[in-house]
């Protein structure tokens, strides 16, 4: 009985994770370059925030959807949207109940599906190796790419040593899914000591293994792959920017709310 | 003709510790040649390995006496990535050392921290990933391998800067029996095509003591014992230390014991089915 509640709990978990993890697709939008992405996510960003009516917050909405159905993420994305949906509703709830009017309380929970929306298209579609070089095309430290790099890369290695450890003090006697819900937090104390004591001697070996890949030789580092903007890209990317125009445009002296 | 590695009345205490890891170690290693460096856990072995390449005392401090010339360079007094060129360590747990999020770009790690030109690198990556036999898994992400083929791409990874040495710490101690037979005849036939220098930690010895042309066993932070496999293996003090003496040179020494002649210590099983049948009239 426990167990199965307790590889429900799981399955729920993975199935809400797997809408942020990143899957090797082919569509017109992961065809693109990663920085045309992250220009759309700017640009739905932008234009989120500048909406300010019902209507124009759907539109926004609307178009973050659409781009997904394009990109083949659309089912991940509801995933991702059905964890957001509670915020939403949070944020509707709060601010009526601090007296402002429905219809503003009503614009702020879709404006903040239509950014976490946005930025999920971004990230669904974007594979961390792009985030990599997007990251160096922003000339961010080297160190803070490669910390980057080890996080996303050791996500993996770590769920698989947590669950490893879990087994292993359930085999011992804990139960993890007893009691009430401080009881249930305090019992993963013995689960998260020693997966913080085995990420930091992993982090000693990775260490080790840096230096003896020549870490920090030079100081500007040379690439396998480089971006390179292509035709479609620049051309996706102007169109994108002529639209927001248009949309800012319309939004804020065509149809500004009085 | 000068050594490659040479050891010299080294000693390296950890800081914080009062016992030396190495004690008046010397050693001296030509080119070409395959050592294997066995002994007891805590013998001073990855002591001795980190002082090859430059780990000790770069980013492990302690008190250090004596020297440590690797290619004509003494270590201590080398950058770390400069002595990476000239020393592959492959670390025991292939998982640690793969940083990437694909193999190809793994493997380019290196020599892109290196400032290697695109095109040198594209070079390098294919010339590694070819000669280790993972050329189809170039586009594939860490987790997606095997124990196996990740041990490859991280032999790919140090092999990518053409080093003069190839350490490997304990490569066999993650793979099933069969992975380990095709690791250590991948390591023979590296070490035959590239005429690189190889060096392994190991406890096991029925497979590596075959391809060996010399074992140093170390006890206690020195070293106890050095020569050929058949000479150090079939020595009484090889057992009492705690090497891994394969079972086929277990087995002769207690034939001989026997009073057996069966001639010179064996490191495969058919070179005693051959000594007891030439004994069998």
């Amino acid at each position: 009985m426990v167990g199965q509640q307790c590889f429900e709990v799981v399955a729920g978990m993975q199935w809400v994770s797997s809408g942020f993890i990143f899957r090797h697709m082919e569509s017109p939008v992961h065809s693109l370059d990663p920085r045309t992405r992250l220009l759309f996510a700017v640009e739905l960003f932008v234009l989120a925030l500048v909406a300010d009516s019902p209507l124009e917050v759907s539109i926004v909405s609307i178009v973050v959807v659409s781009l997904a159905i394009v990109a083949k993420i659309a089912k991940r994305l509801v995933r991702t949207m059905s964890f957001t949906a509670g915020f939403a509703v949070m944020i509707l709830v709060i601010n009526m109940l601090v007296g402002q009017p429905l219809v503003y309380s009503i614009v702020l929970a879709i404006r903040f599906i239509a950014i976490v929306g946005g930025t999920s298209l971004f990230f669904l579609t974007t594979s961390p190796d792009e985030l990599e070089y997007v990251m160096k095309w922003f000339r961010l430290p080297q160190d803070m790419v490669f910390a980057f790099v080890t996080a996303v890369r050791f996500v993996p290695v770590l769920m698989l040593d947590a669950t490893q450890i879990m087994d292993a003090q359930k085999s011992r006697g804990l139960e993890m899914q007893k009691g009430n819900f401080i009881k249930r937090i305090r019992n993963f104390i013995p689960v998260l000591v020693p997966l913080v004591v085995t990420a930091v001697i992993r982090s000693g070996e990775l260490a080790e293994a840096m230096e003896s890949r020549a870490y920090g030789a030079v100081k500007k580092p040379s690439s396998l792959y480089a971006l390179r903007m292509r035709k479609r890209d620049w051309a996706t990317g102007a169109i994108s920017v002529m639209l927001l125009v248009v949309s800012l445009y319309y939004f804020l002296v065509i149809a500004p709310i009085g | 003709m000068k050594p490659l590695i040479q050891v010299q009345n080294y000693s390296f205490t950890y800081m914080g510790t009062s016992r030396p890891a190495a004690r008046n170690v010397n050693l001296e290693i030509g080119e070409g040649e395959i050592v294997i460096l066995a002994g007891p856990s805590g013998c001073g072995k990855s002591t001795v390995l980190k002082s090859l390449n430059g780990l000790i005392p770069h980013l492990y401090s302690g008190s250090r006496e004596g020297t440590v010339i690797v290619d004509g360079h003494d270590v201590a007094e080398t950058q770390v990535s400069e002595v990476a060129k000239k020393v592959g360590f492959v670390f025991q747990n292939p998982e640690n050392q793969i940083f990437m999020f694909s193999v190809e770009r793994d493997v380019a790690f290196a020599l892109e921290n290196l400032g290697f030109p695109r095109d040198e690198i594209r070079r390098r990556v294919d010339w590694a990933l070819d000669l280790m036999g993972i050329q189809r898994l170039a586009r594939q992400a860490p987790h997606e391998l095997s124990d196996g083929q990740r041990q490859r791409v991280a032999i790919a990874g140090v092999l990518a800067m053409t080093p003069k040495v190839l350490i490997l710490d304990e490569p066999t101690s993650l793979l099933d029996p069969l992975t380990a037979r095709e690791l250590v005849l991948l390591v023979k036939r590296l070490h035959d095509e590239l005429g690189i220098t190889v060096l392994v930690v190991e406890h096991r010895l029925d497979l590596l003591a075959g391809i060996a042309s010399r074992i140093i066993v170390m006890d206690r932070g020195t070293v106890a014992m050095d020569g050929s496999p058949r000479e150090v293996l079939a020595r009484k003090e090889a057992l009492t230390i705690g090497v891994g003496v394969p079972t086929v040179t277990r087995l002769y020494g207690l034939l001989t014991d026997h009073g057996l002649n069966l001639g010179q210590a064996p490191l495969r099983m058919e070179e005693l089915a051959e000594a007891v049948n030439r004994l069998v009239p």
